[in-house]
């Protein structure tokens, strides 16, 4: 039998099932808080840091993931602080110049209320979200991809740099991937890169209202509570 | 030996050991501890140890080779008892002239003892010796005269009646209020209360609970876990018994760096000698006590000295943090409660046990109990161990204990705590080495490496230093450590290289914070103090290289020029002749002169100038 308790998110006490994480709650009452890494069906590892929410107890406030925090009975939690939105904000900066040639990379800084990019852009082609592995390893048992490398060399490969036998060619890494959706005004040349702020019209409404969203391509891939 | 099967048996032994010793009339202790192995301590060895079979001593002089002494700068130390000689820059050649002076005819040899470089005394026996006197050797005292590859040192040198005391009569109970009461703190870095540790992990739902020994140390400059390891691995071991007890634990790992061979070694001899005699394994000293310990080698990263993913590297998995919202003491190694402290924590339990919590207690400041074992390194004279009660300010360790910075330089700094500490200027020296105290200022204990500057180190380039460390060691796992600390270099390194804007520095502060706030893991969560330590009390350093593109230092190569003084320079020829980079012109007798364009800034001419005549500017 499900078994319940009772968490504050942002001021509103909400019933939530116990063993899901703060993120999976919040998306299902609507509200939305921005993630990347995190897939409903696949594991949370707490990788891109942008769904941190304040986690208040014992009269402290910290700062943690909310895909990796559980929801537990009189819990406090608030999503959208201005201590939150400026943490999220520049991680989200760190992330649109790591890999400013995605729709959804673009679609979260926006999100996120970057306006401007204060770092060099890079054209890289992978943010290390991690979302292909876990659903190659959890979905498909296959591991036919992993994390290589360390720090800086970190990257995602099959093993030893050879595609094994037991890569059937599923495509499913490819489908998670949030680097596949080009920019709207398509990709853009290396040197070139820059904040597309073509969806800004919408965040006029998203400004006003605390907790609200875009509708944004992000909504639609990432399943957002708000999309459907 | 055989197995002992009751604590009778233990004490029987160990009397029958001092018997065997009592005609033992002198002891040659030689450092064998890595610090002076690197000074050639073995062939002084091998040779002490020929001299002695040569003059028939074999029976009547016990040759004891120990471990670190602290001291590394003098290396290789001897001491020898029983009138506790001290003799400093020992080589081979002289094994002949101690073993026949002062070993059969106590002697000294003035030669070799230790001369204080500031007030010119010489120092005859251990205690006498300035880097010494300001120390309270808890734990490296017992380093002194044991042999880490022998057992029967440390059950001589009254080892394991701490456990036996445990076993006799103490409950898990009264074990953890008495480390409770204590107040020990987590050596590591992380300065949590021990006892509270293990209270949370005898509580934790779970029949199978394990301990760790941290032994993962991978800061710069850092050696004191390597130290107690390597010199008396059966304390760390007794320790952890004594956790295990408390906790319920059968089952204990030492997760020891591939790179410490040495550590290794002894670790692994130590616990097959404990196995041996029935000191680990079922039923230990006849008791309901069963526990085995196995030896984790590390997998050569600095991030798996963090508990998660040390965790993950003892299961066999690859080294990286997860996130802790449910702590290792209830969900550890393979997803177990478990009980990981650091070396010197470990350490601190047998004497906790035996002397009682209050003389812990009685020791160190407010918040902070006991001594702590500092890894003295960088730009000062006495390079070293130093072990001082918590509380000491850091002017002692630095001025009384070290010496002050060398070539006569002042002292412009210390960075405490490796990557994950901060640099503190010398107005904040009289601060005392305190968890608290040195968090409160931006920087911490850590582990306990302290590197000292001089006037003649930049800070930017320290904070850059640490930085290219870091990105090295991040595993790369999460975005603000990933990214954020390779910004941070970046930026960095455009204010090193004279690419520097002055609104850098508020984007390099705010990423900073933010990657203190939203890391996953401690390392990523400490990752940005050295630059804002450095941005705290350095500021002007940094705004020297932005606005006027200046290193103060002399360090940053983008920055600096050389030239020659033409008052100075008597046109010797030296520099002329070492500049590699055909930099340099001058006809003999004549002012010479640097050509900038070629000039590399390598620094030769300036280390080679008899006269002080190369500028750095």
């Amino acid at each position: 039998m499900l078994q319940y308790v009772n968490v504050n998110i942002d001021g509103a006490i909400i019933r939530a099932t116990k063993g899901t994480s703060v993120l999976d709650t919040a998306l299902e009452y609507g509200i939305c808080i921005p993630h990347l890494c995190h897939v409903p069906y696949l594991s949370d590892i707490g990788a891109c840091r942008l769904c941190i929410v304040e986690h208040v107890a014992n009269g402290r406030s910290n700062v943690t993931t909310s895909c990796t925090l559980n929801v537990e009975e009189g819990m406090v939690i608030m999503t959208n602080t201005d201590r939150i939105r400026r943490l999220r904000r520049n991680l989200a900066e760190l992330l649109v110049a790591q890999a400013p040639n995605s729709r959804a990379i673009q679609d979260i800084a926006l999100r996120c209320g970057v306006r401007e990019v204060r770092y060099p852009f890079r054209n890289e082609d992978c943010v290390l979200c991690g979302r292909c592995v876990r659903v190659c390893t959890e979905v498909w048992k296959a591991r036919a991809i992993g994390f290589v490398g360390r720090g800086k060399d970190r990257h995602v490969d099959y093993p030893f740099g050879i595609r094994p036998d037991f890569c059937k060619q599923c495509g499913s890494c490819i489908q998670l991937c949030p680097m596949t959706i080009p920019p709207c005004g398509g990709p853009m040349k290396p040197g070139e890169e820059c904040l597309c702020s073509n969806c800004e019209s919408q965040l006029i409404i998203a400004d006003e209202m605390v907790g609200s969203c875009v509708w944004c391509k992000l909504g639609e891939g990432f399943a957002c509570g708000r999309y459907v | 030996m055989s197995r002992l099967n009751s604590f009778r048996e233990l004490e029987h032994l160990r009397e029958r050991l001092r018997e065997q010793r009592q005609n033992i009339t002198t002891t040659v202790m030689v450092c064998g501890g890595t610090g002076c192995k690197a000074s050639r301590s073995q062939a002084v060895i091998d040779a002490v140890r020929d001299e002695l079979s040569r003059q028939g001593l074999d029976t009547k002089v016990r040759l004891c080779v120990t471990g670190c002494h602290g001291f590394c700068e003098q290396g290789p130390v001897i001491i020898i008892e029983p009138s506790n000689i001290f003799y400093c820059h020992v080589s081979p050649e002289d094994a002949f002239e101690i073993v026949y002076q002062t070993v059969v005819k106590g002697e000294v040899i003035e030669r070799l003892l230790y001369t204080d470089p500031v007030s010119g005394k010489t120092a005859r026996i251990m205690s006498e010796v300035p880097f010494y006197q300001a120390q309270d050797r808890q734990i490296l005292s017992q380093n002194l005269n044991v042999d880490p590859c022998s057992i029967e040192d440390y059950i001589v040198a009254g080892g394991y009646s701490a456990l036996t005391k445990v076993l006799r009569g103490m409950t898990s109970e009264n074990i953890i209020k008495e480390i409770v009461s204590s107040g020990l703190r987590g050596r590591g870095g992380g300065g949590f209360p021990t006892g509270r540790k293990w209270i949370e992990c005898r509580d934790a739902p779970g029949d199978e609970k394990y301990v760790i020994c941290n032994a993962d140390e991978g800061d710069p400059g850092a050696y004191m876990d390597r130290c107690v390891l390597e010199g008396n691995p059966h304390l760390v071991l007794e320790g952890m018994m004594i956790g295990a007890w408390a906790i319920g634990a059968r089952k204990g790992y030492i997760y020891v760096r591939n790179e410490y061979p040495l550590a290794v070694d002894h670790s692994r001899t130590a616990v097959e000698q404990a196995r041996e005699l029935g000191l680990l394994g079922d039923n230990i000293l006849g008791s309901s006590f069963s526990f085995d310990v196995d030896i984790a080698r590390g997998g050569g990263a600095f991030v798996c000295g963090e508990s998660t993913a040390l965790m993950a590297s003892v299961a066999g998995k690859v080294g990286e943090p997860r996130p802790k919202d449910i702590h290792t003491v209830v969900d550890g190694l393979y997803h177990k409660p478990t009980a990981l402290n650091n070396v010197e924590t470990w350490a601190n339990v047998p004497s906790i046990i035996l002397n009682g919590s209050s003389w812990f207690a009685s020791k160190g400041s407010q918040g902070s109990k006991g001594t702590k074992i500092l890894a003295l390194t960088g730009r000062v004279k006495n390079t070293g161990l130093v072990e001082v009660a918590m509380g000491t300010p850091i002017r002692t360790v630095v001025f009384d204990i070290g010496g002050g910075a060398v070539n006569g330089n002042g002292v412009k700094a210390v960075q405490t705590g490796g990557p994950s500490g901060g640099c503190l200027p010398v107005d904040k020296f009289d601060l005392p080495i305190d968890f608290d105290v040195l968090y409160k200022a931006g920087s911490m204990i850590g582990s306990g490496g302290m590197v000292v500057m001089d006037e003649e180190t930049c800070m930017v380039d320290v904070a850059k230093y640490f930085l290219t460390f870091l990105q090295d060691e991040s595993c790369g796992k999460c975005l603000p450590c990933r990214l954020g600390i390779d910004r941070m270099l970046e930026i960095i390194t455009d204010i090193t290289e004279g690419r520097g804007k002055p609104e850098q520095l508020d984007l390099l502060e705010e990423l900073a914070d933010t990657v203190a706030q939203t890391a996953l893991c401690g390392l990523g969560k400490t990752a940005p103090n050295p630059v804002l330590s450095t941005l705290r009390y350095f500021r002007t350093e940094y705004e020297a290289h932005i606005n006027e593109k200046k290193c103060l230092a002399g360090v940053c190569k983008a920055l600096i020029t050389y030239s020659i003084d033409p008052d100075k320079c008597n046109g010797c020829g030296v520099c002329l002749r070492g500049c590699v980079y055909g930099a340099i012109t001058g006809i003999k007798k004549q002012v010479h002169i640097i050509d900038a364009q070629l000039c590399q800034k390598c620094g030769i001419c300036r280390s080679d100038c008899k006269f002080d005549a190369i500028r750095v500017a």
